[in-house]
């Protein structure tokens, strides 16, 4: 019953999809919920991440695994996280 | 759903699962008996609070007490408050006034200076001190002393023990940082688990082939349960996760969005009270006395409870009382008060009420902390937690026995198979001796005269790796599986017994006399008891006839 492996992705790809996945699907979480504080109020947000971000940030790690290309997931994470954190660079 | 798709979701919930089950049943057991913690405290030392009568005279009496052996003026007091305002950890900083702390500190003897050394990171440094005091009985003690069950449960399902292990990853202790991890890899393996059943939800909900193979039996099990059992999984890994290393994000946020100030950030979100009244070198001219405004609280606010209680530069002309309160959670679900007085002209600084007026932070925080803790329902909601709790043990302990099975095949490499069965076999000894060795240290703790820290930290600790060696040496899940089992409900028939016998409490005694907290206990292991003696002999032929 083990999972196909004709599905899984090799050893520096999964190594490339894990780390895009925890690292970058941290940094992407956290951008987007600093975009948050654009709209709504920044205690409010800091409360609701409590839910939100572990979600957020898990669901991201699980997309990692489902994409393609290691290199791709990584590079789409960077860009994402740098468009949610626009707002907040030219504020300050 | 595609295939592909289906193989990652597969994989990704095998291989999270797998790493982290051993951690994850160790948390939700502990967890399930830590919704029982206060009752476990009170079950120890045979005093329930349920029938303590509130009078706060008694904080001013315990601070007269101090006041004979060490010269609180001008320190800081402050009291966190457990089990319903009957058991508070108390501490006092050195006092604010700079010529005082030194006479404080040249008074303070080479032996007292040794004491305080060796209890450094409990009992404070310098001139501060910390300790336990317990209303109901009005013992002090110090925390190692004081240690119960239930705090050790408590604090076993969120691996505080690991602390000792000397790691230390920027953000969190060891143990901390584990359980966390623990914490967030299993919210991953929820979501994915979901997915990867999301197909088969509803056709598979009633499947249950218990009479076939092995692996149905174990698959069934780990389906049916967790699909049921899924919402409150779901919200335990959420706010576990938030609760134990809430750092992770509390720190960043409050570097990007505070310029640093965690303090701030607290504040906003309601967790602090403002705390800073300095010191005035002026006495005050009355005795300082803090009962009555822990009255005038309660009269403002009569549904509500303490939390915490800070005194700051006690007897000086700027001292003031802050006192932070909850709702009680059995009639709001929500809310966090503040009442700050002045205590030389009775002036109210600052005033939240905990029962009006709730903020959609503290909408969102009572969400975190209540779902976790499940403490808004009375008895019979943790009843049911308990219950879903021990659902989460069974979960875990048959995802790990599938995952033996469907790779004890012939396609698979000796090599492989013989690692597997090791790892399976190692894995299942640690989780299911668990059971038996709690019901022994409850046991042990009525039998013996004296019991601290390290008494329960022995006998916890020390059965549990006799019991855990020997099973991995006896190399059968089988029989690991039952004995525990029975060897568990046998000696939870016995922890009630032995309490009335100990103490003369017996369970129809503490039923009739209203002590419900320590009625709760032993009806608790009673169930336990006639639950497991009821599925070992339902097993028993079952056991035999499959294959």
């Amino acid at each position: 019953m083990p999972a196909n492996k004709k599905y899984l992705s090799t050893p520096f790809q999964r190594f490339l999809k894990i780390t895009a996945g925890f690292i970058g699907g941290y940094i992407v979480m956290l951008s987007f919920h600093v975009l948050l504080t654009t709209f709504f109020e920044k205690k409010d947000v800091v409360i609701t991440a409590g839910f939100t971000g572990y979600l957020l940030w898990a669901m991201l790690l699980l997309f990692a695994f489902l994409s393609k290309n290691g290199w791709k997931i990584w590079g789409i994470y960077l860009l994402l996280a740098a468009v949610f954190s626009l707002p907040y660079f030219l504020k300050n | 759903m595609n295939n592909r798709n289906y193989n990652i979701y597969f994989n990704t919930h095998t291989i999270s699962g797998i790493i982290i089950c051993a951690l994850l049943y160790v948390i939700f057991f502990a967890g399930s008996f830590a919704f029982f913690r206060d009752e476990i405290a009170a079950w120890q030392n045979n005093t329930s609070y349920k029938t303590y009568e509130t009078d706060h005279r008694h904080f001013d009496k315990l601070l007269d007490s101090l006041q004979e052996g060490t010269n609180l003026h001008g320190r800081d007091i402050t009291f966190y408050l457990y089990r319903e305002e009957t058991f508070a950890y108390v501490g006092y900083t050195a006092s604010n006034d700079s010529i005082l702390n030194k006479e404080n500190l040249a008074k303070i003897t080479p032996e007292q200076q040794a004491a305080n050394q060796k209890g450094r990171r409990r009992g404070g440094s310098g001139d501060a001190k910390n300790f336990t005091y317990n209303f109901a009985s009005h013992r002090p003690g110090d925390y190692a002393q004081n240690y119960d069950m239930g705090e050790f449960l408590f604090r076993l399902h969120f691996l505080a023990q690991l602390n000792q292990v000397p790691i230390r990853l920027g953000i969190a202790p060891f143990g901390y940082l584990l359980a966390g991890l623990t914490a967030f890899i299993f919210l991953f393996a929820l979501i994915t688990g979901l997915l990867l059943h999301w197909d088969k939800l509803v056709s598979n909900f009633f499947v249950f082939r218990p009479f076939n193979k092995w692996k149905t039996v174990w698959t069934d099990m780990h389906t049916a349960l967790g699909v049921i059992g899924f919402p409150f999984q779901f919200i335990f890994a959420v706010t576990g996760t938030f609760l134990i290393i809430n750092s992770v994000l509390a720190l960043p946020f409050s570097k990007l969005l505070y310029h640093g100030d965690q303090q701030k950030m607290y504040q906003e979100i309601g967790v602090t009270a403002n705390d800073n009244y300095p010191y005035s070198y002026k006495p005050l001219h009355a005795k300082a006395k803090i009962a009555p405004f822990l009255d005038l609280a309660k009269s403002k606010w009569p549904d509500s409870e303490f939390k915490r209680i800070t005194v700051k530069n006690y007897g000086d002309s700027n001292m003031h009382v802050i006192m932070e309160l909850e709702p009680q959670y059995n009639t709001r679900f929500a809310g966090s008060g503040l009442l700050t007085v002045k205590v030389a002209d009775n002036k109210i600084i600052e005033e939240k009420s905990p029962v009006a007026d709730a903020t959609y932070a503290d909408y969102v925080k009572s969400l975190l902390y209540r779902l976790h803790y499940g403490d808004y329902g009375g008895y019979p909601l943790k009843g049911v937690y308990f219950i879903l709790g021990v659902m989460g043990c069974l979960v875990i302990i048959s995802g790990i026995l599938i995952w033996l099975v469907a790779r004890d095949k012939n396609s698979v490499p000796p090599r492989k198979r013989k690692f597997n069965f090791w790892a399976a076999n190692i894995f299942t000894a640690i989780c299911l001796t668990m059971l038996p060795v709690t019901a022994i240290t409850f046991i042990a703790i009525k039998l013996s005269p004296q019991v601290d820290q390290d008494f329960i930290y022995r006998v916890y600790f020390y059965c549990w790796l006799l019991f855990s060696v020997y099973y991995i040496i006896r190399k059968s899940i089988r029989r690991t599986n039952r004995e525990t089992l029975l060897m568990g409900s046998i000696l939870a028939f016995l922890i009630p017994i032995v309490n009335g016998f100990m103490t003369g409490s017996w369970i129809w005694d503490t039923f009739r006399n209203g002590q419900r907290d320590i009625f709760v206990v032993d009806f608790l292991w009673l169930m336990i008891g006639i639950i497991g003696v009821l599925a070992y002999g339902k097993s028993r032929k079952f056991f035999e006839k499959i294959h």
